[in-house]
């Protein structure tokens, strides 16, 4: 019993669900669900389609080289039943999941600081032209023009002294 | 014909079905309409045609028969022998013969009658020549009859002898009746013959297959055969010795030592030395049966005696029991060795063996050194020789198992397996986690993280730009719902209250407080106070005309410009109603409105159309 992946869309496909399409080289191809299905019978490229998980790593949108992505990988070798090893393995799978992830999601994060530093200026430039729909251009420089003038007269009042 | 393929020969009909067969073929492969004013060779060749027709099939019939029935000079020997064992060489001759000459009778009768059809002048007169070649013929079958019959049966039973190939390997089962041979066979090989307590079950000879060193082996069962001379002897008998004296095989013949059959040791000795000319040039074994009731050991002197006796003459006797299997296989692996040493002898000593012994040679490589090398025989290939020679009972199986322990019994595999520890091979073995396999990971690594820290100034300069942009969409929001339709007037025709100024510069962040000399507070107060000193002087007679209190007075108000009296002014302002009457009745903004509030009024369209159009019912 295991857990396939869908051809097109990357996908879990759980036993009993979805379907297997085999070609006449022997090639297997599983889908998770018909959108899958139909889509690859109309010859749709899965790294040109957008939503799947094959076009985001295509087009660098997530990470893809990692070396916590190297530990799940389908190795050909049967390995004799062993309970420390089996306890031992579900562990580490615990850990290695909780890592992928918080690499996965500093990855975009970075991915997307791009977009800060463009939202930071945009802010910033908006905030040079338009600020007059807020403050007024001289709203605070009636006080503090009265301040420098208070200022003055205390200075003179001080010279006087 | 020199094959075995008696199951080929033609069905023989009856004397009666030929004639019918031959008849109603004549009536209905050759023409049938004749008239008495044709032509006379035409008359002729039709009844002519008739006869030889008719003599044709006779005689084709009639070769076939003397074709498929094989000659018993052309066959093997054993089976010539058999066949006249079985039919009496000498009736099956002359029933052949009796067919032959009837077929020549028939060709000489339809001769005749061609002939003197040639001479016949009219239809009748051929008609009747046709009429006595037939029924001369048809008198010729009926003769016939007996033979017929005969041969019919002949062919019945022919078809059902057993098939032994005299040349193969054979072993030869012979003995007394109910000594064991039917059992011996049913045992060795995958015959089923019939056994039963009384003597004669087997009243002919039966065939079996069995392998042994890759090869084919034969066996043939014999019906017992009754110690008197060969005269005397039946049919049933007669086959055993047909069979014992061409078949060129081993001999196995079965002695009962515990006398069940009915016959003394002394009586089965003396049957075997009278049948021991027939054994010349057969490797010879005596099978002691029914070894189970009483062995050998357990009889009196003088019988052990004779045993002893035919040992020291070379000829192996063999102890078996066909009931437990015990020394079954035994006998089949002696005889079958001896026969095949034997086969070989003869060979050797023939004259095709040189030929093929000049080109054969066997190459042996020269001993290097005096240390033994055997042939190397894996553990494997050991036991399962052993397991091929003698039947050991193997180990025990599922099967035998689930037999034993009937309902309780679980199918449990996981007995089998061949673990580090042992004692896991109970464990539910967990095969998926949280959407992965668990078969996909090995060996983990771990590593640590670091964490980012956020940036404080910039917080400041977001939120100022939140705020731009909310009160962008604001305004945005304001302006599309003003609903301004018509020419967009200028700033300059409203006047702007000086409240809402102060607001909304306070609001901007500047400081109204004190602004009663600013430009606007004193013109708003100019504005107001020329046109409520304008009302105090001609509160009476002049009539208010607009709301543009804020413009300057020199510019005059638009319905004012270009009228030259009241009376103008009034005409004017009719007109100006009358126009807008239209309008407003039909509920339109202005000139250019078409806008229709109901396209499809329900009244104009729903119901029985009697009397009305689509504009109006």
């Amino acid at each position: 019993m295991r857990i396939e992946k869908c051809y097109f869309c990357s996908g879990p496909v759980y036993p009993g669900h979805g379907t297997m399409f085999v070609r006449n080289d022997c090639k297997t191809f599983r889908f998770c669900k018909s959108k899958c299905l139909k889509n690859f019978k109309k010859k749709r490229n899965p790294r040109k389609t957008r939503w799947t998980k094959a076009f985001r790593k295509a087009s660098g949108k997530e990470l893809t080289v990692d070396n916590c992505l190297e530990f799940e990988k389908r190795r050909n070798v049967a390995v004799k039943y062993q309970r420390e090893l089996w306890s031992k393995t579900v562990e580490a799978m615990r850990k290695v999941e909780g890592i992928k992830r918080k690499r996965q999601a500093q990855f975009i994060f970075n991915r997307l600081k791009k977009g800060k530093q463009l939202e930071k200026e945009e802010a910033i430039s908006e905030v040079k032209k338009n600020i007059h729909l807020i403050k007024a251009p001289h709203a605070g420089k009636a006080k503090v023009m009265e301040e420098k003038m208070v200022q003055k007269l205390q200075d003179v009042e001080m010279v006087d002294d | 014909m020199a094959l075995y393929n008696f199951k080929k020969i033609m069905v023989v009909p009856t004397s009666k079905e030929f004639i019918d067969i031959t008849l109603s073929k004549t009536q209905r492969k050759t023409p049938t309409v004749v008239h008495k004013h044709y032509q006379i060779h035409r008359i002729r060749h039709f009844y002519m045609r008739k006869v030889k027709f008719t003599q044709q099939n006779y005689h084709d019939r009639l070769s076939q028969i003397l074709t498929d029935f094989p000659k018993l000079d052309d066959i093997h020997p054993f089976y010539a022998d058999l066949m006249n064992v079985l039919y009496d060489k000498d009736h099956y001759k002359l029933a052949l013969g009796q067919i032959n000459i009837a077929k020549n009778l028939i060709d000489n009768v339809s001769k005749d009658y061609v002939r003197l059809m040639k001479y016949g002048d009219s239809l009748y007169r051929c008609k009747q020549l046709k009429r006595a070649a037939l029924g001369r013929m048809c008198t010729i079958m009926k003769r016939q009859k007996q033979s017929l019959e005969y041969l019919e049966q002949v062919r019945q039973h022919l078809s059902r002898l057993p098939t032994i190939d005299p040349n193969t390997r054979t072993l030869l089962l012979c003995g007394y009746p109910n000594v064991g041979k039917s059992s011996f066979i049913n045992k060795v090989t995958r015959a089923d013959v019939e056994v039963q307590p009384y003597a004669f079950t087997t009243k002919s000879l039966f065939v079996g297959h069995m392998d042994y060193k890759y090869l084919r082996w034969q066996v043939v069962d014999t019906p017992g055969i009754l110690d008197h001379p060969l005269e005397e002897r039946n049919t049933i008998e007669m086959q055993a010795i047909t069979a014992l004296a061409h078949l060129r095989s081993a001999v196995l013949y079965v002695m009962d030592v515990s006398e069940q059959c009915g016959q003394t040791l002394e009586q089965q000795l003396e049957l075997f030395n009278n049948i021991r000319p027939l054994f010349a040039n057969k490797p010879l074994l005596i099978v002691a049966n029914k070894c189970d009731v009483k062995k050998i050991s357990e009889l009196t002197e003088e019988d052990q005696k004779i045993f002893a006796d035919l040992t020291a003459e070379g000829i192996s006797v063999i102890e078996t029991s066909t009931l437990t299997e015990e020394g079954v296989m035994t006998v089949k692996t002696e005889a079958c060795d001896k026969l095949l040493a034997h086969r070989v002898d003869g060979k050797m000593k023939g004259k095709k063996v040189h030929d093929v012994l000049n080109r054969l040679h066997l190459a042996v490589p020269a001993k290097r050194d005096e240390k033994a090398r055997p042939p190397f025989i894996p553990e494997g290939a050991r036991i399962g020789r052993k397991t091929m020679e003698v039947d050991v009972p193997k180990r025990k199986t599922e099967r035998d198992l689930e037999v034993e322990m009937g309902d309780d019994y679980i199918l449990d595999l996981q007995k089998y397996w061949d673990l580090m520890n042992q004692d896991e091979k109970y464990d539910v073995i967990p095969e998926i986690w949280e959407g992965h396999n668990i078969a996909d990971y090995i060996d983990p690594d771990i590593m640590k993280e670091e964490l980012k820290v956020k940036d404080e100034e910039m917080q400041e300069i977001r939120q100022l730009a939140k705020q731009i942009r909310e009160k962008r969409k604001l305004k945005i929001v304001c302006s599309k719902d003003k609903d301004v339709h018509g020419p967009r007037l200028p700033r300059t025709v409203k006047k702007v209250e000086r409240k809402t100024l102060e607001k909304e510069m306070g609001d901007l962040g500047l400081d109204m407080t004190g602004k009663d000399d600013s430009h606007y507070a004193v013109n708003a107060r100019r504005s107001r106070s020329v046109g409520v000193a304008k009302k105090r002087k001609r509160e009476a007679s002049v009539i208010p005309t607009s709301r543009t209190r804020s413009q300057s007075a020199s510019r005059p108000p638009r319905d004012q410009s270009g009228v030259r009296d009241p009376k103008m002014a009034k005409q004017a302002k009719k007109l100006m109603k009358n126009q807008q009457k239209d309008m407003n009745r039909q509920g339109k903004k202005g000139e250019a409105d078409r806008h229709v509030f109901d396209l499809k009024p329900k009244h104009l369209f729903s119901g029985k159309r009697k009397s009305g159009t689509n504009d109006h019912r």
